[in-house]
């Protein structure tokens, strides 16, 4: 029997959840999906242990739905590097790791796990090689994307029937474990998810003054002091409920992944950030709002207007209006309160859309298996 | 030592033993104030061409390179004899040529920088512009003198063809910019 091919995926948590939740994601379908041996090296399982509450952050070593999940220490104890080495978003490895892959008679496959981005360039860099300026080593890049030639995004086989199955039922049983009333008819549903500077005030000041009823669902983060600053209370804890007119603003428990796809389900809309979650957010053909990482030089502001170009590309021209307007008011360009109305008024079509926009994604096949095909030799 | 950032063309980097010249860098901005630089790199001892990309902070060693002003001597086969300011004398492997060859000639007096790396000549670059006697061409046309019809002439001593303006006739003295084989004008 042939032996199961091995893999390392190393994972720097620089801040927040994106590290983690993506290589737990994809260590995940490496093994459920692909049958490979993976060993997940994080630095900081604290982390990790916030999106996946299984782990034992007291642990060096322990196996979770059957991957092996390592505490990367800075002082790493040597050990045998895999077939396949994944450094997630150009993280360093290890010294004596990388020397030990010098070492090896056949060299392992390297590959850097690019940040995720819609600009051209990467469609130019994407499978180029690195060579390495002083070991007789070759590390690949690897870019997800959006289109043909770049790496595609993560999905699981299981995720799009599974939201297909999420009925009525699904979402009251979902809402009772949050301690929420089912969802009322009339009613917008709304995530939120996002970083400290976005214009949270201006997003509530608009849903207050809105026609319809508004349940803004937070999970528990960040936040959660500028909600409650535009209440006039502290910092609000999960199951505390905040009402202005039409507004209720619902606080709900930080969710572990698969709880998470299901609020992306089960809202209309979704405001989403970072990689993980934006990327969530497109597979659970909700509208959604993205947020997008902060950049020295506002470089940012490029990467965003590269993804609306993209995505907006195939939309009636006032929808694209409106999606522009509210996306760069989200980030830090505009007014919300202007941008909110225009929005809300295109809300069954963005529905409509987000469906389109899925079958746009689905023919780049997804990330995990692009990198595996990349992963082996002949390939490369 | 420099990062890939600092980098910048015509800076020679060792990449696993090897020299190699960057010949085309572009630097874009990745994710979280991360950056990656795309490359295309000529290595000097195999003139094999290659992409790449590295992470801006990646570091490299660059090359020791020595470079020697020489005009070329003559042919002994297989290597091509070039002389430096002291009459040393300098072999050079025809690989390292490459469109040199294309205006080489015997007696040329035009200055050559060789580029050597261990003692071992890597590169040879002409001039930027280089005189040559036109072998063979259609006939000019007359009343044109814009330069902007062009036609193809034949270099004496190489059989090299490039394009001139109509106007050239054979036996004219002509210069060429040996950067990108461009008719300048009449000597």
């Amino acid at each position: 029997m042939l032996k199961k091919p091995r893999w390392d995926i190393f994972c720097t948590i620089i801040d927040n959840f994106g590290d983690a939740g993506f290589c737990w994601r994809l260590a995940r379908q490496l093994v459920n999906e692909h049958g490979l041996e993976v060993r997940l090296w994080v630095d900081d399982l604290s982390i990790l242990s916030q999106i996946e509450p299984a782990i034992n952050v007291d642990e060096d070593r322990q196996s979770l739905r059957a991957v092996e999940v390592c505490c990367w220490r800075k002082s790493f104890v040597s050990t045998q590097p895999a077939d396949v080495v994944i450094e997630t978003f150009a993280c360093t490895l290890p010294d004596n790791y990388i020397l030990a892959m010098a070492d090896l008679p056949q060299q392992p496959v390297w590959i850097n796990l690019e940040y995720l981005s819609a600009e051209n360039w990467t469609l130019d860099c994407h499978c180029l090689p690195s060579f390495h300026p002083h070991l007789s080593l070759t590390k690949y890049f690897f870019f997800p994307g959006f289109v043909e030639g770049t790496g595609g995004l993560l999905l699981e086989k299981s995720l799009l029937p599974a939201r297909v199955s999420f009925n009525n039922i699904s979402q009251d049983i979902f809402f009772q474990e949050l301690g929420l009333q089912s969802r009322r008819d009339g009613e917008l549903y709304i995530s939120l998810f996002c970083y400290d500077d976005a214009p949270i005030e201006e997003l509530l000041s608009a849903c207050v003054i809105s026609d319809v009823p508004i349940r803004v669902l937070v999970p528990q983060h960040s936040v959660n002091n500028a909600i409650g600053m535009f209440f006039g209370v502290g910092s609000p804890a999960a199951g505390q409920v905040l009402q202005s007119a039409k507004l209720k603003v619902c606080i709900i428990p930080f969710l572990e992944q698969d709880k998470y796809d299901q609020l992306l389900w089960a809202c209309d809309i979704n405001f989403v950030r970072g990689e993980d979650s934006f990327v969530r957010a497109q597979w659970a053909e909700r509208v959604f709002i993205w947020n997008i990482y902060p950049q020295a030089e506002q470089s940012h502001r490029l990467k965003l207007e590269a993804f609306l170009e993209l995505y907006t590309e195939r939309m009636p021209p006032e929808m694209s209006v409106a999606v522009c307007s509210l996306w760069n008011a989200w980030n830090g360009n505009g007014q919300m309160i202007n941008a909110w109305p225009i929005f809300a008024a295109q809300m069954t079509e963005l529905t409509e859309y987000s469906n389109k926009w899925i079958r746009q994604l689905l023919p780049i096949g997804d990330l995990t298996s692009n990198l595996v095909r990349f992963s082996r030799k002949d390939q490369i | 030592m420099k990062t890939a950032m600092e980098l910048r063309v015509g800076n020679v980097a060792m990449v696993d033993s090897a020299p190699m010249v960057v010949q085309k860098c572009e630097f874009h901005k990745s994710g979280r104030n991360a950056s990656v630089v795309r490359m295309k790199l000529k290595n000097l001892l195999s003139n094999t061409v290659t992409e790449a990309v590295y992470r801006a902070d990646e570091k490299f060693d660059m090359a020791a390179l020595e470079q020697k002003n020489c005009t070329y001597s003559y042919y002994a086969d297989p290597l091509y004899v070039f002389m430096d300011s002291e009459y040393n004398q300098i072999e050079v492997e025809a690989d390292c040529m490459s469109e040199v060859m294309n205006y080489l000639i015997d007696g040329m007096e035009d200055i050559c920088k060789l580029t050597s790396y261990n003692n071992k000549v890597i590169s040879v670059e002409l001039p930027t512009i280089v005189v040559r006697e036109i072998e063979y061409t259609e006939p000019a046309v007359r009343g044109d003198t814009s330069g902007k019809i062009m036609k193809l002439a034949r270099l004496k001593g190489t059989s090299y063809q490039i394009q001139v303006a109509a106007f050239v006739e054979i036996g004219d003295m002509i210069e060429v910019d040996t950067r990108t084989n461009e008719f300048k004008k009449r000597a």
